[in-house]
């Protein structure tokens, strides 16, 4: 079979080419990428054809390969011609997203319809986000707003990080509040699956919720948070000092102001988040807040720091299913397992669910914890 | 106004990118308005400030001084002396009521005959727009 | 009084075409101080040269305007026309109505009205001509080579044999460079040092090189043809006057350590030569890890506790007393007339690249370090061995672009080499063991030299299997590595296990480069490597008169390059000692020193160098320029704060004069 070079979505193709950019044209198609993804350990994802395929103006608009990514950023720190791989991807989806031509998987359809309407992804009534949080009283106006994601707020598991994370602050006695006015969905995950327009929206939202409240900083629970406050929201008029919380906690820790009071006595390996790891280049503060608190021996995996790799839940993949055998939190989950560690700790709402959800998949013998529970339990 | 106002613009141009690019032109027979009259330096660096006031003065509707790109200069870095010197001249020029837009500073390589004559072309048009100068300037 | 005479070219119809020549002759003839005007067919043609030659004598003119072509195209022949009259030559002006007017106009009114104010601003100019007189220089009829690897020797050795003093100074304790550590060379697999040792040898016997080893370059004052430069001798605390080259002293020197010369992968002694055929063979004290020199250091700080053991076994055992612990570093200063820079590369260090372990992996190796693995005087005598567990390898992996082609690590350029040498390596492993497999993950094979591609077809012929994609990762798996990519022309994923893995690594600017540029007042590119002429045109000169370039200091390349180059920097310097004198351009600056307030800022702005200062003899301290330096730029001019800096042929009256000749 001939394949033609000019695709029946030539408008969407140069839609491509233009969010590729120069970096588009100067790939030189050397596999680094494919090799990279983490994927090919467990099916065939060439991300090397489907940039040559957006070169030549053939992309496929119809393959599910166009939701495959995890925007991990593997690939993109280690392409030698800095080619903006997931700003390809995110372009292939826009297109599918914005102009409705192609294929787009269902589950990741009723999730952004339900960001659209409930402002969260699960559909939950937006009058519920605070319910983690219990009969706990907030400030109106508060400088230092903690964010804890839908996910910690909503998800039954994940809610134990933004409970621990509370408790913790209060603790330390540091002052903070919660959006008065219940903030919608970062946008992060919306915007990986093209959807500019929704992202758009929620930002709007987000930002005048914040200001309205006079937040100066905002600390997150999920790196996805983080990265799309820090690096996103100030294109659009968004200006606040945004924290991780490892980033906060290490902070007090390093002034005294964190006191640990128990000796946990446990071996924990730590996986990076990529959103916290590579794409912000936070790799010490959640290690310098596990080796400060007492008992615990901390073991690196094979792959780590810069070379970690994803549970599969970026870039939209958390609300995507996979079936058994090609998860990716499988894949790190061995290497978990590999180090003899009693606990792998993560700084992620989405590594939480994906880990937890192999661990009971597998019967793995691990347990997965926040950074911020372990940090609860030591005071 | 019965006849059209034709411009009167000063060019200084590096002996080594500008005005070598100017000959290109020639030689490529790429034409443009005639209203530029060429004064070759060795390098834009050499342009002193003065040599622009006076042609203001002189009454002169456009001064240009073209160089080569940054990083190219013939003598490794003239130009960028000539930058640094005219982005502080041309406040100076309209604190003298000399609109900044008559003062043009461009880079322009041996090679890039076509661009010299679209420089001269669009500064002439733009002159032609502005019209003469305004009385009333302290030059 | 100024008798300026014009002469005003038709071009054929290139002017008069356009431009409407009698209406300008007769403007031409009513300018101030104009008393002649007179157009020609060509004014460049033999004629047309004789008329304005006759017309010089005839009319006593004293300045002359031709109004012709571009500068660019013949001013010189009109200042040598201009000459043959008697005049100074730098009495004649050039007014551009060719390439700047009769061929970018189509209007014939617009056209004339422009070349008759040309031609005014060129009157006006020429009137301020002066009469300018270039200068002649001595020539310091000696030069300096920088470097002392094949580039280095080669361009030494030429000079040499023209018959020109030359010093070359290395700064190792041997000349030889990388080449030195090579086994064999391709695409013809000589043994790299056969070929390279004799070239040493001659270098160190020819009676016109003084080789100055264990030398750096300190400082250089001067310009071309009469430089200062101060080289330093480090110390090497052994008296080569005496030495004889015996080796007792490093054979029992009890003092072992990891031999930069052979990557780490061997020892040497503290008192040593780098390697067997080092030129010259006297040896140097490595005094960072000589006990008897900690000893000394320690009795001297007069530190508290144990001492460390007093050694001097050398200088018991030296049979002519050669070592001599009281030498230190001795500055010597000499003078050049030309300077070479053939400081060469360091290999890339790609501790970077954590997917492919180096570092990590006992097994992961760089191409230098085979060669030293091959090399039959190498630390392992020539054997291919894994460093994890001493076995001979059998599958053998080679990853191209480790260090080039590469944004990530700041090195997008490639390097040239390193696609033949692993076809090199390919084949000699397998003579050196016909049971190895050889498996080379690529991107692009270049081979872009006489022979290169049918050496790479040789490589292919041995067995190598070429696999087209970038390495991802190495991981360990029982004593073997398993190296995984895309191969890119499959389109899948693959895993080759390996005993060995050999890292092509590109080519890196030299340790030291941008200083030793700076020092030379030559510039370096982004990569640190510095920049030639004229990338086509001028590829072993500088723009600094006078200073030269070759080999790997201007980017990758390889041997034969190399020694091109070396032969061409050679070439150019002969060109330039030959000569008696040297002849300055004299559009050059001049400062006023009445005028001169000393404030130097002219100093500071002079990209070359060329100004100096003076105290005068009532105290005051103003700017000089040294004319053959002057590049004639007059940065200085515009700089000057005073009007004492001005510019032979573009005087600040000449340029105002242009400019109000247009409202005359």
């Amino acid at each position: 079979m001939v394949n033609e070079v000019l695709s029946p979505y030539r408008e969407a193709v140069d839609a491509v080419i233009e969010a590729g950019g120069e970096a588009l044209r100067q790939c030189y198609q050397c596999g680094l990428c494919t090799g990279t993804c983490p994927w090919n350990y467990l099916k065939k994802f060439s991300s090397r054809s489907l940039i040559h395929q957006a070169q030549l103006g053939t992309a496929d608009f119809e393959s599910e390969e166009t939701w495959t990514c995890v925007t991990c950023r593997a690939c993109v720190a280690r392409c030698p011609r800095e080619v903006a791989i997931i700003d390809i991807m995110k372009a292939l989806r826009s297109i599918i997203a914005e102009m409705g031509a192609g294929y787009m998987p269902e589950s990741l359809r009723v999730t952004l319809k339900n960001i659209a309407g409930a402002g969260n992804p699960l559909g939950e009534p937006a009058e519920n986000r605070h319910q983690w949080a219990g009969d706990r009283k907030y400030p109106e106006q508060s400088e230092l707003l903690y964010v804890p994601c839908c996910v910690s707020a909503y998800d039954p598991v994940a809610r134990r990080i933004a409970q621990a994370t509370a408790a913790v602050l209060d603790q330390v006695g540091v002052p903070f509040g919660v959006a008065n006015e219940p903030e919608r969905c970062c946008g992060e995950s919306v915007r990986k699956a093209g959807n500019e327009s929704l992202f758009a929206a929620l930002a709007q939202h987000n930002i005048e919720t914040f200001s309205r409240q006079g937040a100066g900083r905002l600390l997150t629970s999920s790196p996805h948070c983080y990265h799309t406050f820090l690096n996103e929201y100030p294109d659009l008029g968004g200006r606040f000092d945004v924290l991780h919380y490892t980033q906060y906690l290490a902070g007090l820790l390093r002034e005294g102001k964190l006191k640990f009071g128990k000796e946990l006595n446990i071996k924990v390996t730590y996986h990076d988040p990529c959103y916290l790891g590579r794409h912000n280049g936070v790799y010490d503060d959640p290690r310098e807040l596990l080796r400060g608190i007492p008992g615990i021996e901390l073991v690196e995996m094979d792959d780590y720091g810069p070379d970690s790799i994803c549970c599969g839940g970026g870039g939209g993949r958390i609300w995507q299913e996979n079936v058994k055998g090609e998860r990716l939190s499988d894949l790190r989950l061995d290497q978990a397992l590999a180090t003899g560690a009693d606990v792998l700790a993560v700084a992620c709402p989405y590594c939480l669910l994906n880990f937890e959800d192999g661990v009971l998949t597998t019967s793995a013998s691990i347990q997965v914890k926040d950074i911020t529970e372990l940090v609860r339990e030591a005071l | 106004m019965g006849v059209e106002f034709e411009p009167r613009i000063v060019g200084f141009l590096c002996n080594w990118c500008s005005y070598a690019g100017a000959d290109m032109a020639g030689t490529s027979r790429i034409s443009y308005p005639p209203n530029l009259r060429v004064i070759r330096v060795p390098c834009s660096g050499r342009v002193d400030p003065i040599l622009i006031v006076k042609s203001f003065q002189m009454g002169a509707d456009g001064v240009l001084v073209a160089g080569c790109h940054p990083g190219d200069c013939h003598y490794a870095e003239g130009n960028y002396y000539a930058r640094r010197r005219f982005a502080m001249l041309r406040p100076f020029l309209e604190y003298l009521g000399i609109e900044g837009d008559r003062f043009r500073v461009e880079w322009v390589s041996a090679s890039e005959g076509r661009k010299f004559s679209e420089v001269v072309s669009s500064f002439t048009n733009q002159l032609t727009e502005l019209g003469p100068r305004a009385t009333g300037a302290a030059v | 009084m100024a008798r300026i005479g014009v002469f005003i070219c038709h071009c054929g119809t290139n002017i008069a075409g356009t431009v409407d020549i009698p209406t300008v002759v007769e403007a031409a003839q009513n300018m101030p101080m104009v008393v002649y005007a007179v157009d020609s067919k060509y004014n460049c043609s033999e004629p047309g040269q004789a008329a304005i030659r006759d017309a010089i004598l005839e009319n006593r003119l004293n300045r002359v305007v031709v109004a012709a072509c571009s500068p660019w195209m013949h001013e010189k022949t009109f200042r040598k026309a201009v000459a043959s009259a008697g005049l100074n030559p730098y009495l004649a002006e050039m007014a551009n109505i060719r390439e700047h007017n009769s061929w970018v106009h189509n209007d014939k009114q617009a056209a004339t009205d422009k070349a008759i104010e040309i031609i005014k601003m060129a009157v006006a100019k020429v009137s301020r001509h002066e009469e300018l007189f270039p200068k002649a220089l001595p020539i310091t009829k000696r030069a300096l080579v920088v470097g002392g690897g094949i580039a280095g020797i080669q361009t030494a050795l030429d000079i040499a044999n023209a018959g020109h003093p030359v010093v070359l100074a290395e700064r190792e304790p041997s000349i030889g460079g990388r080449m030195s550590q090579l086994d064999k060379t391709f695409p013809t697999l000589d043994c790299s040092s056969c070929i390279l040792t004799p070239k040493m040898v001659d270098v160190m016997q020819h009676p016109n090189i003084k080789l100055m080893t264990y030398t750096e370059l300190e400082q250089v004052e001067g310009f071309v043809g009469n430089f200062k430069v101060t080289l330093r001798q480090k110390a090497r605390k052994v008296d080569h006057a005496k030495c004889t080259a015996c080796g007792l002293c490093w054979q029992k020197c009890p003092e072992k350590v990891d031999s930069e010369f052979d990557l780490n992968l061997g020892k040497r002694t503290a008192i040593y030569i780098p390697f067997p055929q080092a030129v010259p063979p006297r040896p140097v004290i490595d005094t960072a890890n000589c006990r008897y020199q900690k000893y000394l250091d320690f009795t001297a700080e007069g530190r508290e506790g144990k001492a460390p053991p007093k050694c001097g076994i050398c200088e018991k055992i030296c049979p002519v007393g050669a070592i001599d612990w009281e030498e230190t570093d001795e500055l010597i200063t000499e003078e050049f007339g030309a300077i070479v820079a053939a400081t060469g590369y360091k290999p890339f260090e790609p501790g970077g690249y954590t997917e492919l372990g180096k570092g990590k992996f006992a097994d992961v190796i760089t191409g230098l370090e085979l060669e030293r693995m091959m090399s039959p005087a190498g630390p392992f005598n020539g054997e291919v061995k894994r460093p994890s567990n001493g076995e001979h390898p059998k599958e053998v992996v080679f990853i191209t672009c480790v260090g080039s082609r590469d944004k990530q690590r700041g090195r997008t350029y490639c390097s040239k080499v390193c696609c033949m040498y692993i076809a090199k390596h390919a084949i000699m492993l397998k003579s050196h063991d016909p049971e190895v497999n050889c498996y080379v993950f690529n991107m692009d094979v270049r081979t872009v030299s006489k022979d290169y591609e049918e050496f790479y077809e040789q490589a292919q012929l041995s067995g190598a299997t070429y696999i087209r994609g970038k390495v991802s990762k190495i991981r360990q798996e029982g004593d073997q590595l398993i190296v995984r990519g895309e191969d890119t022309l499959l389109g899948e994923i693959i895993e080759v296990p390996a005993d060995m893995v050999v890292l092509a690594v590109g080519m890196e600017h030299s340790e030291g480069a941008a200083e030793l540029a700076q020092k030379l007042h030559i510039s370096y590119d982004v990569n640190g490597f510095f920049v030639e002429a004229h990338p086509k045109l001028r590829p072993v000169e500088t723009r600094s008169d006078g200073i030269f370039l070759a080999g790997a200091c201007l980017g990758p390349r390889d041997i034969p390059e190399t020694v091109s180059q070396g032969s061409g920097a050679a070439a150019k310097v002969c060109g330039l000692l030959s000569q008696d004198f040297l002849t300055t351009d004299p559009l050059v600056s001049v400062i006023d020193k009445v005028k001169c307030a000393g404030c130097l800022l002219c100093q500071d702005i002079c990209p070359f160098s060329a100004i100096d200062s003076e105290t005068l003899r009532d105290g005051r301290t103003v700017s000089v320029v040294n004319e053959s330096i002057c590049k004639g730029c007059g940065l200085c001019v515009a700089a000057c704060r005073f009007g004492a800096a001005n510019l032979h042929g573009f005087t600040q009256e000449q340029l105002l004069a242009e400019v109000l000749a247009l409202w005359e």
